[in-house]
């Protein structure tokens, strides 16, 4: 078997026996089912009162409840990637980095016929391969928990929008990966290997959108409406910079525009060029790693 | 172990025999001027070493001497800031992929993945090398450190001795002509350190494996190891066979007390 192949599966292999991982990857499971059913109560919860109130005469208006496209129900799986996917594909970068580390493998890698490159790449692909496989699972649960909930099975291209937003959730989550790996590779300690992407990721989620845009930091979770940024004044000038580095708003407005929100608007080019950025630059960054950096010891 | 058992049986051609072949026409471990700096710290200076094939030659010296920055160098992992050095007749700067695949390494307190089995570890490890029947060469391996029937074993239930022997172990999958160990005794009990001294000289008299070893048990030298060297704040003050340095000072009592000797820098 090739080295990089066989690296490929040691990966996947190490990755599927450590625990923090699988308690990530069972609560994104369980999150991902429950969106549908959490996103059907709150049909239910608006239509009921819509009905008292029409009911009572108080209003005429059509119930916005009344005709949402079955995949409305998998807007919440858009928060829950960004949230506890996120964080799973960081654990799973610094855990696969740290790994060598804690056992002391690096040299008996570095003394073998796999480039450093080769190896990080390996790596990198075995949890790609690894992540594909949570999110495709996640994919058919998701499928599977609209029908039960709207009651028919969804149309082809509904199907196939639902695989378009978890494959952009790869792409996403991959940068996560990266920038997990990276930490775990240059970090001192297992502490900080961990934190530091934790801040990044919070940098790109959350606080970069609120030097943009000043909105309120829970409109952030709104998993469609894209917040408006003031045109004058200093926000004219830091929307223009960190806009493009708002990761995740990039990847909502993407996730918006595939479950056919009515209220997403634009088009998709523009989010995927900036995660597909981000997931050159991680990339590149672990992979470009030197032998003494892959070296240095931990101090936990 | 027998010479049918492996180590290049399959080949028709055994492992002792290649090593014969290679051994009449090339030092296994050739080094000239060799130095290191780290900044303004001059970690190895000049080294010059040569180092038979079939030799268990073992690297005294110091904490901070530079027994590891030399190991270091002769297995690639880290580059030399002057002076040349080749493994098995391959320039470990300019052929690091041929020396890769001629040298085997134990470093110091390596731990393995705990959550794998010993048998999934090596299997990793051999197929890194590009050896092509695994399974086999793994059973090989762990019956040439004595270690048969404990590859479904997880590697967090090992003790020290038993991730030493397993790192042995992975270190021979390849066949490799010389075999580097950093300090392979360190933190063994008397027990351990007996094992490992005859899975060391084992694989050397059985197929003629070069040894090169640092380490710090100046009693376990005497009886493993055939010649050594000591290093001195990065200098190469002495090298000979163990035989004859013992007979170089017979005034001194063990090759302890003439290894302090030597240090001190009267040598006789």
């Amino acid at each position: 078997m090739n080295p990089w192949v066989a690296t490929v599966g040691h990966e996947l292999r190490s990755a599927g026996r450590e625990r923090l991982p699988q308690l990530l990857l069972m609560i994104f499971i369980g999150m991902t089912a429950a969106s549908a059913f959490i996103g059907s109560a709150a049909k239910a919860t608006v239509t009921e009162v819509y009905n008292s109130a029409a009911g009572q005469g108080l209003t005429s208006a059509p119930n916005p409840f009344g005709n949402v496209p079955p995949l409305y129900y998998a807007r919440n799986t858009v928060i829950y990637i960004l949230l506890i996917g996120a964080l799973l594909a960081i654990v799973l970068g610094v855990q696969s980095a740290m790994r060598d580390r804690r056992a002391r493998t690096v040299d008996l890698v570095l003394t073998r016929r796999l480039s450093p490159a080769s190896y990080l790449s390996a790596k990198m692909a075995g949890i790609s391969l690894g992540l594909l496989a949570v999110l495709g699972t996640s994919a058919l649960i998701s499928a599977a928990c609209i029908s039960a909930v709207t009651g028919t099975i969804p149309a082809p291209d509904q199907l196939l929008r639902l695989t378009a937003l978890f494959s952009v959730a790869w792409l996403f989550l991959l940068f996560f990966v990266a920038l997990g790996m990276f930490s775990g590779i240059h970090a001192s300690s297992y502490t900080s290997a961990l934190l530091i992407p934790i801040v990044i990721w919070s940098v790109i989620i959350f606080v970069f959108p609120l030097l943009g845009t000043a909105v309120h930091p829970v409109s952030l979770l709104n998993p469609v409406t894209p917040p408006t940024a003031p045109q004058t004044g200093i926000f004219a000038l830091t929307a223009a910079l960190t806009g493009p580095l708002s990761l995740g708003e990039h990847f909502k407005h993407v996730a918006a525009i595939l479950l056919q929100d009515p209220q997403a608007t634009g088009t998709m080019t523009g989010g995927i060029t900036v995660i597909l950025a981000f997931l050159l630059a991680g990339i590149g960054s672990v992979v470009l790693t030197g032998r003494p950096s892959m070296r240095k010891e931990i101090h936990d | 172990m027998p010479e049918s058992e492996g180590f290049g049986a399959s080949s028709g051609f055994s492992y002792r025999q290649r090593h014969k072949l290679l051994s009449m026409t090339e030092m296994a471990i050739e080094t000239s001027a060799l130095a290191k700096t780290y900044g303004s710290k001059q970690a190895l200076e000049a080294l010059s070493l040569e180092v038979p094939s079939g030799e268990i030659f073992g690297l005294l010296g110091h904490n901070g001497a530079g027994k590891t920055t030399t190991v270091n160098i002769l297995t690639t992992l880290l580059p030399a800031s002057s002076g040349t050095a080749r493994i098995a007749g391959h320039d470990v700067s300019t052929g690091a992929d041929r020396v890769r695949r001629s040298i085997g390494y134990l470093p110091e307190n390596v731990q393995f993945y705990d959550n794998l089995t010993l048998a999934e570890n090596l299997t990793f490890f051999a197929r890194l090398s590009g050896v092509p029947d695994p399974a086999a060469r793994i059973e090989t391996a762990l019956a040439a450190v004595d270690f048969t029937g404990h590859g479904q074993e997880l590697m967090s239930t090992f003790s020290k001795g038993m991730r030493q022997r397993a790192g042995i172990a992975q270190a021979i999958l390849h066949e490799p002509k010389v075999l580097f160990l950093d300090e392979p005794t360190s933190g063994l009990d008397p027990q351990g350190v007996a094992k490992l001294r005859e899975i060391i000289i084992g694989l050397n008299q059985s197929v003629g494996m070069t040894v090169f070893m640092n380490t710090h048990l100046l009693a376990e030298v005497t009886k493993t190891c055939t010649s050594i060297g000591i290093l001195s704040s990065g200098r190469l003050i002495y090298q000979n066979s163990v035989a004859a340095t013992l007979e170089a000072f017979p005034d001194q009592a063990s090759l302890e007390d003439i290894y302090l000797h030597i240090e001190s820098g009267t040598p006789s």
